[in-house]
């Protein structure tokens, strides 16, 4: 075992636990936390993996903006302090389907893969690189990257429909 | 610095139908921001219609192209371009509805969704221009669903599938009458909807850790060749179909449907049903056939049973239903389940008869949803089958259209539903999948028993206190209707050009 | 002799014990620079502001800040009841990592000997070292948010609720802002882009050639405004404050902090606003390389005189930051929202649609004369537009007399509008004593409500018939 095979090991140890706190904790804003560490534990293993422009990325949108944006969300509803005791709590069915349907996969993965090896790239120039991911996603998935940009647009307008609160209230006054 | 950057290659002219697209839908959202509030819908309503006709233009135009482009993320074929071609047609029909403003005062939309219902803000709104916010985001969701369609990874195809559902949810949530079920529609669409969303992206990644690819032939490719453990693909390729399923409501994914065809806005509900089945299908047929082919033997005994559940599950509980939009829910996952036999017909006649099954039912049943948005009352739009007896008698010229389209439904000869549910049926036993027909026509038989029954209480029975009115159709209703009926009729009399442009464009490029 | 500036290929190659001298430094760089950050903030506003300011403790009152930081160590350390008991903890200390991890990617100097060891002086580096920056900024948010929820108190959740959406907001505009950096120096690690300014790029002025100094603070001055606003912005000094805003939120999100966990917060404060500086400084002022004058000094660029120029350059901005604080009063939340959303954003996105444009027409083959053309017809197109804009008819200000008439009946009663003096509160009391015992009410009932209504309604008649 080599000192990456040993931090992707304990790093996905760390997400997994974390997720699962995450769904099972009754404090809503710990669940925010743990959920940051699960998203800081993947960016952990992008690094490892030698990604270092998608493992940041990852920290300045998901850790540094998603996550805040969830506890922005919790904080102006109600911010509780301590357990809230009206959440659905994981019952039978939802553990039953939760750990199958994670088992399976699971197996499904080290009965795929075994013992499998996939060498690091080495270098300045790796798959992970600013330089070649930039090539990447202008040249072969220049249109899906588009897409998602108009895909962000229609979601900032229905965000703005969904919730604002008066509309056309200026222009009356305006009129007035 | 690198320098050396070449820029991909990409047939402008074949993507145009997209760019089309896109651009409008941005150019409404510019709109929004700079045109003043009582000129927009106007504008607004003329840009999509233009936006959407210029778009069908340019795919008339693209008849016959067969290319991969855009880095091969984008695959303009003969099923891409019939099927946006349709889609496109739908989408039409469906701006005329959403347009509508001569029926309910300010049209089906309310312009702020978040005000607590019933309170005093509320009442003020409640006869206020709705917002013209969905003109863009409906154009942004054909846009998605014609990127979908012509998807040639499976990377672009999440992307698209996200672009045509996310604005789906959000208009859902903007009736004006009724406004908690449809808020309530669009909570439970969402979160089921990203649910599915998830199986999909999952399977996605499976199917590259098996091919080391997301590109659909690339992927065939890998089914012969790759090393792989092969419990990779099966999983893969259920848990993408899975997700593809919950598009076109086919059981057991079929639970949001009922609920959310009944709280979404009657034009939405009408988009979807149209063009969200043409969308969702055109994916099914491109991954199903381009990527996993050589598996057709696997899939098809699973797919088989889901598609007999389906028509089953939608007959059936079509039957005990009161309210007209919940049968026409019901009614939409039966139709999922005919054309699921089409698909499973897997070749030539399977897809093309697969795709005018899809052409057929989308007037139907845009024809169908532009009649409910007539019926009304003093509360909006009534929905329950007893307020429907004797409308025949009130105001024949509209239920003799929803006779016709019930009828098309139903299957019966001398309309489109006869003539697609014979292509599809007939395409199965031409593959020998005798037991999908059998099930098929025991389903058509139990679904017509519905459709016959709303006939019936429409002109048998006499009108009474609790009969609906039937408010006279706007320009644009108007319009949409003839179209519908017209298209309905047009395709049990001559289905002839149809049927051989559907069988003509049925090769898939891969 | 080796090329003094540090490539990327440089890092990674030290010595254990260099790597720990290296770390240690930067740390006590970033504590030092807070005692005298501190001190320094507070000299120089007495300065402006005409008094002393500390001059007690020490030479020119150099150890109050140390006076200052051992005093918060002895006081009680108090938690409220309703709290977060681990969070309350960990918010403080979020907050102080953070700042500090940040100076981990700044380059203080060139290629420098550490006994005998050639090393830069720099901690670490990688490709992407200024989007570490960004992330470590975006993650001290946690320190903030968490800290005002964590307190279980109203003023500490409004100041952590004001810190997210700020600290979100600027950060959006710092990333745009930087992508003019990337552009121009082709690399985002920090010593690449501090290498980058060294060159003097030349430009043709009717067939004179003229060395224009690389800075990017005169190459990409747009860049820079709207990078150090939104820098101001992202470290909640004035006249961006919010979170803390001492007259709305007492202190908002420290309301409950005491002793050391205070002292944390205050110790992240100014780490921040010294890696902002250096930020600024590597980003902008070409980190440590020297000033024009000295630069024309060959060994100015070498050994260990850059941390000199940085420390100087450093301590220049933070100059500019304690100005700003003694200069401006705080704006209103609503204005700071608008500032970013509504100016920055689109100002930092047209920039980089300018230097993206320029940069394709340099690239393109199109001559010299049409790119002029063509960056003419643009302007032209722009200043136009500018020009005929259909200009926004401001809605005539109604005179206060006519927003009177326009209030619905039923609102609250105004002071007369012309000024007048009302009668004094005792002769308006006996007329409304004579009233009540008129009306048969007892004594006691109008003794408690008569200020409640002295206060409501100058109207004694409105008040008579609601009752």
């Amino acid at each position: 075992m080599t000192v990456a095979d040993v931090l992707l090991l304990g790093l996905g140890a760390v997400a997994v636990g974390a997720g699962l706190c995450v769904v099972t904790t009754a404090h809503l804003v710990r669940a925010g936390l743990y959920l940051v560490v699960c998203l800081g534990a993947l960016a952990g293993m992008f690094l490892v993996l030698t990604a270092e422009l998608v493992a940041w990325v990852q920290v300045l949108i998901y850790v540094g903006a998603v996550v805040v944006l969830l506890l922005f969300a919790v904080m102006l509803t109600r911010a509780p302090i301590g357990a809230s005791g009206d959440l659905d709590r994981p019952g039978w069915p939802g553990l039953l389907v939760g750990a199958g349907a994670g088992l399976g996969l699971a197996a499904l993965f080290v009965d795929a893969y075994r013992w499998t090896s996939v060498s690091l790239p080495d270098g300045p120039d790796g798959p992970g690189s600013a330089g070649v991911l930039g090539g990447e996603l202008f040249r072969s998935w220049v249109l899906p990257f588009e897409v998602l940009s108009v895909l962000l647009l229609a979601a900032l307008v229905g965000a703005i429909i969904v919730s604002r609160p008066d509309v056309g209230a200026s222009d009356r006054g305006a009129e007035r | 610095m690198t320098t050396d950057f070449q820029l991909p290659a990409i047939d402008y002219q074949a993507i145009s139908p997209l760019l089309i697209l896109f651009g409008v839908a941005c150019l409404g959202v510019l709109v929004e921001a700079f045109v003043p509030r009582p000129a927009r819908r106007r504008v607004q309503l003329g840009m999509a219609l233009v936006g959407v006709l210029a778009a069908l233009g340019a795919v008339v135009l693209l008849a016959g192209t067969n290319v991969v482009t855009a880095g091969g993320s984008v695959t303009v074929d003969g099923p891409a371009l019939f099927m946006q071609g349709a889609l496109l047609a739908f989408g039409v029909v469906a701006l005329l509805l959403i347009g509508e403003r001569r029926v309910e005062p300010g049209g089906a939309f309310v312009a702020q969704p978040a005000i607590t219902v019933g309170s005093e803000a509320d009442q003020r709104q409640a006869s206020a221009p709705g917002a013209t916010e969905v003109f863009p985001l409906a154009m942004f969701s054909l846009g998605g669903m014609a990127l979908f369609i012509a998807a040639s990874d499976l990377l672009t195809m999440f992307i698209a599938l996200e672009l045509l559902s996310l604005p789906l949810y959000l208009m859902c949530a903007l009736a004006r009458r009724h406004r908690l079920i449809s808020q309530e529609a669009a909570v439970k669409y969402f979160l089921l909807g990203a649910y599915a969303s998830g199986f999909f992206l999952f399977g996605v990644v499976l199917a590259y850790g098996y091919a080391g690819s997301v590109d659909l032939a690339a992927i065939h490719a890998a089914v012969d060749t790759s090393q792989m453990n092969p419990a990779l693909l099966y999983a893969a390729l259920a848990l993408i179909v899975m997700g593809l399923l919950f598009k076109t409501a086919a059981a057991p994914f079929h639970v949001w449907a009922p609920d959310v065809y009944q709280g979404a806005p009657t034009p939405i509900t009408a988009f979807m049903a149209a063009c969200t089945k043409v969308a969702a299908f055109g994916a099914l047929l491109r991954v199903t056939y381009v990527a996993f082919e050589r598996l057709a033997w696997d899939w098809l005994p699973v797919i088989g049973v889901i598609a007999v559940l389906t028509m089953l599950v939608g007959a059936v509980l079509a039957v005990t239903q009161t309210d007209l939009k919940r049968l026409l829910a019901y009614s939409s996952i039966a139709n999922a389940g005919f054309v699921l036999v089409g698909v499973l017909a897997v070749g030539r006649t399977g897809a093309s008869s697969a795709m005018f099954y899809l052409v057929a039912y989308g007037f139907a049943v845009l024809g169908a949803f532009a009649v409910i948005s007539l019926v009304r009352d003093r509360e909006g739009e009534t929905t329950h089958l007893s307020r429907w007896a004797g409308l025949g008698r009130r105001s024949p010229l509209v239920a003799g259209v929803f006779t016709v389209v019930m009828l098309a439904l139903a299957g019966i000869p001398l309309t489109g539903g006869f003539t697609a549910k014979f292509a599809v049926f007939s395409a199965a036993l031409e593959v020998g999948e005798g037991w999908l027909v059998i099930a098929g026509v025991v389903s058509s038989v139990i679904i017509a028993f519905p459709y016959l029954r709303v006939v019936v209480m429409m002109w048998l029975s006499e009108p009474s206190e609790s009969t609906a009115t039937m408010v006279a159709p706007g320009l644009l209703t108007g319009t949409a209707l003839g179209i519908g009926a017209l298209a309905v009729v047009g395709l049990g009399v001559v289905p002839g050009p149809v049927l051989d442009l559907a069988h003509d464009a049925a090769l898939f490029l891969r | 002799m080796l090329s003094q500036a540090p490539t990327l290929a440089d890092f990674g190659h030290d010595t254990w014990w260099v790597i720990i001298i290296k770390v240690l430094a930067a740390f006590v760089f970033g504590v030092v620079m807070t005692l005298l950050g501190v001190w320094f903030e507070r000299r120089m506003i007495g300065w402006m502001q005409v008094r002393p300011g500390p001059n007690r403790a020490g030479p020119f009152g150099l150890l109050q800040t140390l006076a200052d930081g051992l005093k918060m160590a002895f006081k009680e350390d108090l938690r409220p009841r309703g709290s977060d008991r681990l969070v309350f903890l960990i918010a403080p200390c979020i907050s102080a990592v953070c700042a500090l991890t940040a100076l981990a990617v700044i380059p203080f100097g060139p290629i420098v000997s550490i006994f005998g060891e050639r090393t830069p002086l720099q901690v670490t580096d990688v490709p992407v070292a200024v989007l570490v920056l960004l992330a470590v900024s975006a993650l001290s948010v946690y320190g903030v948010v968490l800290g005002g929820w964590a307190s279980g108190s109203p003023y500490p959740l409004l100041g952590g609720l004001r810190a997210s959406a700020q600290m979100i907001s600027y950060e959006v505009t710092m990333g745009l802002a930087v992508v003019t950096v990337f552009m121009l120096a082709g690399s985002m690690s920090t010593s690449e882009i501090v290498a980058a300014q060294a060159s003097n790029p030349e430009l043709s002025i009717g067939g004179a050639t003229l060395a224009v100094p690389g800075w990017y603070v005169l190459l990409l001055l747009p860049t820079f405004v709207i990078f150090a606003i939104s820098a101001v912005g992202e470290t909640n000094r004035l006249p961006f404050d919010l979170p803390e805003a001492e007259s709305e939120l007492v202190a908002g999100f420290m309301t409950e902090y005491s002793s050391l966990k205070f002292a944390l917060f205050m110790l992240s404060e100014y780490i921040h606003m010294v890696v902002a500086s250096a930020v600024i400084t590597t980003l902008f002022l070409a980190g440590w390389r020297a000033p024009w004058p000295v630069s024309v000094w060959d060994g100015a660029n070498q050994g260990w005189w850059p941390l000199l120029w940085f420390m100087g350059k450093v301590v220049l901005v933070m100059f500019v930051f304690v100005w700003l604080r003694a200069t401006l009063p705080r704006l209103r939340y609503d204005q700071f929202m608008r500032l970013g959303w509504k100016v920055l954003i689109p100002l930092a996105l047209g920039w980089v649609l300018v230097l993206g444009g320029t940069r394709v027409a340099q690239v393109s083959d199109l001559s010299r004369s049409e790119q002029l053309w063509l960056g003419g017809a643009v302007a032209a197109v722009l200043l136009l537009a500018v020009l005929f804009w259909p200009a926004r008819r401001q809605p005539s200000r109604p005179s206060p007399a006519e927003q009177v008439a326009a209030r619905p009946p039923g609102s609250f009663p105004l002071p007369p509008l012309d000024l007048q003096v009302p009668p004094s509160p005792q002769a308006r009391r006996a007329v409304a004593a004579k009233r009540t015992a008129a009306s048969g009410r007892s004594e006691a009932e109008p003794a408690v409500k008569r200020p409640l209504e002295g206060r409501a309604g100058t109207d004694p008649e409105g008040g008579e018939q609601d009752g």
